[in-house]
């Protein structure tokens, strides 16, 4: 964490800062999506659709931006001969999904967003530097003054925008200690002694998305929805650039989107101990 | 990450070793990198939390040899996927820049580097010529494997009991509370009390702070509709008291008129359990006093009902308001709860009733309520302690890591229990000692004070904490060694520390994920772990260390480092039965010496039923609760209510409760009686306020961890003062300004803090502990429970001055 600077900007500023770097190429990426995705429509959905480009193999990164967050989530199935293309898209399912016929973007997304793919890895930076690690509680990027929870229900219940700054909807309501978790990025009481420093790194999600089996198919869920089970907090209005869908008038969210294995505790398989010398010397004969 | 489950990859590690042996390898290949289907090596593994005694499990998130995330651990029932500020970035514990990764001995006053060989051979020689005069400091951070380790060392090994460790600073009234109330230490009741209870009590105990997983248990409950009523007992306003229903403010020392306020109004009104007590319960109070100097025995003298309700008639409503500050209505609200059988009241406490000159009587009085009502042995019906270490049960009570101990509860003084320990440890008759060592305020006053003064300890090796920060008056307890050229200090630890900076040797230790361990928290959970990164530089587990020094007095020809048949105390062998050589640290992880001590420990686990199952069987679960026993098919069952015929085994058939470790010898508890009284400091016109020492919700004990996390330091960088508003208005002091807090015994600047976290009392003032820099334990009192020994950090007379 010691690369990350500790004092956060305002929420303006860490949205700008996210932003700036990669409008002009990401620009350029969503146009070339657009004219594609409009040229789709225009012909009915006969023609091949180019996936969006976090799943697309070989579509170029942006600089600085590895996918570490890749590792969140499980690969796409080994295709079997005869299977198809995965990268084609899959018709009959946007035949009968077509939620960007039912809500526009533009409409169902009041923060229109041009550069999706810039404004995900903006997204990523911004949580990023609140946060020790993607997963880790943030910290408080304002003075709190009361310590009830009414204090931060009045913004984060609803969620709320005011000029530049973003109060994100909490998304585990049933807790009611906030403070417990999340606690000043700076204090009230000025400096502390100087620390020697902190060399941990910690894990990044690249803010992509999840992978897909194909690519027409719905985004598995890159992140446990361990107290991560209000959708909306990061895709809904108050979420995320770049994070909002293009059919926010459908809720049911798991319906099509599934968690990935790798961080849902609750799959059998997670978190085994590591079968080592010393299990096996201690377990005798393992089942 | 997992994504491949066991048995498919056990499958195929079977594969690989077929593999390898058809293919003419020698061996066959013992750990094939795991290969998750993304190709990601990021994985995900099971530890408790390196803090506090809540014994939170999280889910460790290692990729590269590095940790890179942290969750909480969703199939742990402490915690429920939820963790605290601290652990969610306990990962970052182990990154602080300026890890100790060599040996270092000071040499004209210079920290030099040495090698390892070296260090074990200077602390071996150290010991070899005066062992009498040597003694260890533990922790209750210690793993159990590290602390029985130490244990057999000193006691098999030295056969001294000059062993003791930091549980006496911050549990060891509880120890006694229970001793004297149930004839067995640790608490009857369990976390599982917070989910039934219908009120919480907390007695001089902010929860909030610093037991936040299980006060969210609590307070949690309100969001889904329950009904939980949180009675905040306190001498300051903190976040406990933001959700509590009622916030009863108490004077220092008040809780113990309150307690026996609460006993007299159950009496007076008939509201006691008169069917429980007469089934259940004996009446006590202490004897005579042999002489002036000499408290009495701690067991006391039984009495009857009549002269216990003679004994508690002065406090009325009226006196108990007049003596603790509570008003009498508030008492009389109290008294009319814990007189409802239709209710379940659960009483939670930390430090507050702990750290106090009579803290085996306020545990024991609040014991005494419960009993008087019958509000015991249900679920929700408890009175807990809460610990602060993770393994302060564990390690420092269970395996007995004091100076007055044996492993399981054995008495160190008691010639029964030394040829039990003998029997296990293969000993010769009278090889342990039955003279008690020195307490830890006792072990440090002496190891300061010159020889001729009768200061007869001369060499200290401290393990997993930091007493140059703790120890209460500092400038006796622990400063004068510094011109006192014939003590010698060894210190293991894995960051610099206020105790390190007295040190003769520093050994650097591996922490936590770095090395196997095991733990046992408040509620009696034992729990497991397995190492998951490798400790820097040179760093070593601090259970080698002891292996290594006992292995080196052995070739030095240490004759107690043997056993009766010869063979040496840490003797371990592989599967095959050939010894390995884990003295050296290239074989230490041949095998696993956790599980091999713990299986040896595990004997002395059944003489108080504190039965705990075999080492394979913690490797699966996320801690299990003792006594831990075998069922007919095999398989092992925790208990949760000990003493409560339905969940503990060893109740007798068909009783609702039995006290089977009874003080009286009848399977009763002890309802004591003990008076209020005042403490030994109390402010005057020189020292007009109190002070009261504790701690935050960012940072844990000394800090030494936390404050190296960028994420707690930030939300809590120093250590400041917090003053009553009246209090500041009267003396012209506003935030920030900087005061003096002066005691007897020293003094300390701090910022002033008011309206800040907490709220102090006119007449209070609070300084938390964890800072390095500002060491509030010079201005602390060094006076203690005569029963447990422990210190109390909470009440001493200070004057404070703003300074110009």
């Amino acid at each position: 964490m010691a690369s990350t600077p500790m004092m956060p900007p305002r929420a303006s500023t860490i949205a700008r800062r996210g932003w700036r770097p990669r409008r002009l190429a990401g620009a350029i990426i969503a146009s070339g999506l657009g004219a594609a995705a409009l040229a789709g429509f225009a012909i009915g959905a006969a023609g091949p659709r180019p996936a969006p480009p976090d799943e697309v193999a070989g579509m170029p990164v942006p600089a600085g931006a590895a996918r570490p967050g890749a590792r969140l989530v499980p690969g796409a199935p080994p295709t079997r001969p005869g299977a198809r293309d995965p990268a084609a898209p899959d018709i009959l399912w946007r035949l009968n999904n077509p939620a960007g016929v039912i809500i526009p973007e533009s409409r169902a997304n009041p923060i229109a967003v041009a550069d999706k793919f810039a404004a995900r890895v903006a997204a990523m930076e911004e949580r990023a530097l609140l946060r020790a690690f993607e997963g880790a509680p943030p910290v408080i990027p304002h003075p709190i003054a009361g310590l009830n929870v009414e204090t931060c229900r009045a913004c984060h219940a609803q969620g709320l925008t005011a000029g530049d700054s973003v109060a994100r909807m909490v998304s585990h309501t049933w807790l009611v200690a906030c403070t417990q978790c999340h606690v000043e990025a700076t204090s009230p009481i000025g400096d502390g002694a100087a620390m020697p420093g902190n060399d941990f790194v910690g894990l990044r999600a690249s803010g992509y998305g999840g992978t897909r089996a194909w690519g027409g198919a719905p985004p598995v869920i890159p992140h446990t929805l361990f107290m991560r089970t209000n959708c909306v907090s990061c895709h809904g209005e108050h979420g995320y650039d770049g994070w909002r869908p293009d059919h926010l008038s459908r809720t049911n969210c798991v319906q099509c989107h599934t968690p990935a294995a790798g961080f849902e505790q609750l799959s059998p398989t997670f978190g085994q101990p590591e079968p080592s010398p010393w299990l096996r010397d201690a377990l005798g004969a393992l089942p | 990450m997992l994504t491949v489950d066991r048995r498919a990859f056990l499958k195929a590690s079977a594969m690989a070793a077929a593999t390898a042996a058809a293919s003419g390898a020698s061996r066959a290949i013992a750990l094939p990198v795991l290969e998750p289907r993304d190709g990601a090596p990021l994985r995900w593994q099971k530890a408790p939390c390196r803090f506090c005694g809540t014994g939170c499990h999280v889910m460790v998130g290692t990729e590269n040899g590095r940790v890179v995330a942290i969750q909480g651990d969703q199939k742990a029932d402490v915690n429920r996927g939820l963790l605290c500020v601290k652990g969610y970035h306990v990962g970052l514990a182990l990154y602080g820049r300026d890890r100790l990764t060599t040996p270092l001995l000071r040499r004209d006053g210079r920290m030099v580097p040495i090698a390892w060989d070296e260090a074990i051979d200077i602390i071996a020689r150290r010991i070899m010529a005066d062992p009498k005069r040597f003694s260890f400091y533990g922790s209750g951070q210690w793993t159990i494997p590290e602390g029985y380790a130490a244990n057999k060392f000193v006691k098999a090994g030295l056969g001294t009991n000059l062993i003791d460790a930091n549980p006496r600073l911050c549990m060891a009234s509880a120890v006694t509370g229970f001793l004297s109330t149930y004839g067995v230490d640790e608490p009857p009741g369990v976390y599982d009390d917070l989910d039934a209870c219908d009120v919480a009590i907390m007695w001089g105990n902010n929860m909030a702070e610093m037991h936040p997983v299980l006060f969210s248990r609590l307070v949690d409950r309100r969001t889904r509709g329950e009904k939980v009523t949180i009675i905040d007992m306190t001498t300051r306003r903190t976040r406990t008291s933001d959700l509590a229903d009622h916030v009863l403010y108490f004077r220092p020392h008040g809780d113990l008129a309150i307690a026996n306020g609460i006993a007299h109004l159950l009496i007076r009104s008939g509201t006691w359990d008169r069917a429980f007590v007469e089934k259940h319960c004996n009446f006590r109070q202490l004897g005579a006093a042999p002489d002036e100097r000499t408290a009495p025995a701690m067991l006391g003298v039984p009495m009857t009902f009549e002269e216990y309700a003679r004994a508690v008639e002065p406090y009325t409503p009226e006196k108990v308001a007049e003596l603790s500050g509570v008003s009498a209505a508030d008492i009389r609200m109290l008294a009319e709860l814990f007189g409802r059988r239709d209710i379940r009241i659960n009483s939670l406490w930390c430090m507050g009733m702990n750290q106090h000159t009579r803290g085996t009587a306020i545990n024991c009085l609040v014991h005494g309520i419960h009993l008087l009502s019958g509000h015991f042995g249900r679920p929700g019906d408890a009175s807990t302690s809460l610990t602060g270490q993770p393994s302060a049960c564990g390690t420092a009570r269970e395996v007995g890591t004091l100076c007055h101990l044996l492993p399981g509860g054995l008495m160190a003084a008691n010639p029964e229990h030394r040829k039990i320990a003998e029997g296990h440890w293969n000993l010769e008759e009278g090889r342990l000692s039955g003279t008690i060592g020195h307490h830890a305020v006792e072990l440090f006053r002496r190891f300061n004070t010159p020889t001729a003064e009768g200061g007869d300890i001369s060499t200290i090796w401290v393990q997993v904490t930091n007493p140059g920060q703790t120890m209460p008056h500092l400038n006796r307890n622990f400063r004068p060694k510094r011109d006192l050229d014939d003590r010698f200090l060894i210190v293991s630890d894995v960051y610099p520390t206020a105790t390190t900076e007295l040190a003769d040797l520093i050994l650097p230790s591996s922490m936590w994920v770095e090395k196997n361990g095991m733990y046992g928290n408040s509620e009696r959970r034992t729990q497991q772990w397995f190492r998951m990164v490798m400790p820097p530089g040179d760093a070593r587990d601090d259970c080698w260390q002891t292996i290594a020094v006992s292995r080196r007095l052995l070739e030095l020809g240490h004759a107690g480092m043997k056993d009766r048949d010869g063979k040496w105390l840490f003797h371990t062998t592989d599967s095959g039965g050939r010894e390995v050589p884990i003295w050296s640290w290239e074989h230490y992880y041949d095998v696993n010496v956790d599980e091999r001590l713990f299986n040896e420990y595990r004997a002395f686990s059944r003489h108080k039923h504190k039965d705990l199952a075999p080492y394979a069987e913690y490797v699966k679960a996320r801690g299990l609760r003792w006594p831990v026993v075998q069922h007919a098919d095999g398989s092992w069952h925790e208990t949760r209510w000990r003493f409560s015929g339905f969940d503990d085994p060893y109740v007798e058939r068909g009783r609702e409760f039995q006290f089977y470790h009874s003080v009286s010898g009848d399977d009763r508890a002890l309802i004591w009686f003990r008076p209020h009284e005042f403490p030994p400091e109390m402010p005057d016109d020189e020292y007009p306020f109190w002070l009261c020492t504790g701690r935050v919700l960012e940072h844990w004990h000394t800090g030494t961890m936390t404050q190296r996390i960028p994420q707690l330091h930030r939300a809590m960088p120093k250590a400041y003062a917090e003053l009553n508003r009246e209090d500041a208005a009267r003396l012209g002091i506003r935030s920030g300004d900087m005061v003096t807090i002066r005691s007897r015994r020293g003094e300390l600047d701090l910022p002033a803090w008011i309206g800040g976290r907490g709220d102090p009392r006119p007449g209070d003032v609070f300084v938390p502990f964890f800072d390095e820099a500002k060491l509030i334990n010079l201005v602390t009192l060094d006076a203690y429970d005569p029963y447990s020994r422990q210190p109390d950090y909470k009440k001493c007379a200070v004057a404070i001055e703003r300074r110009a």
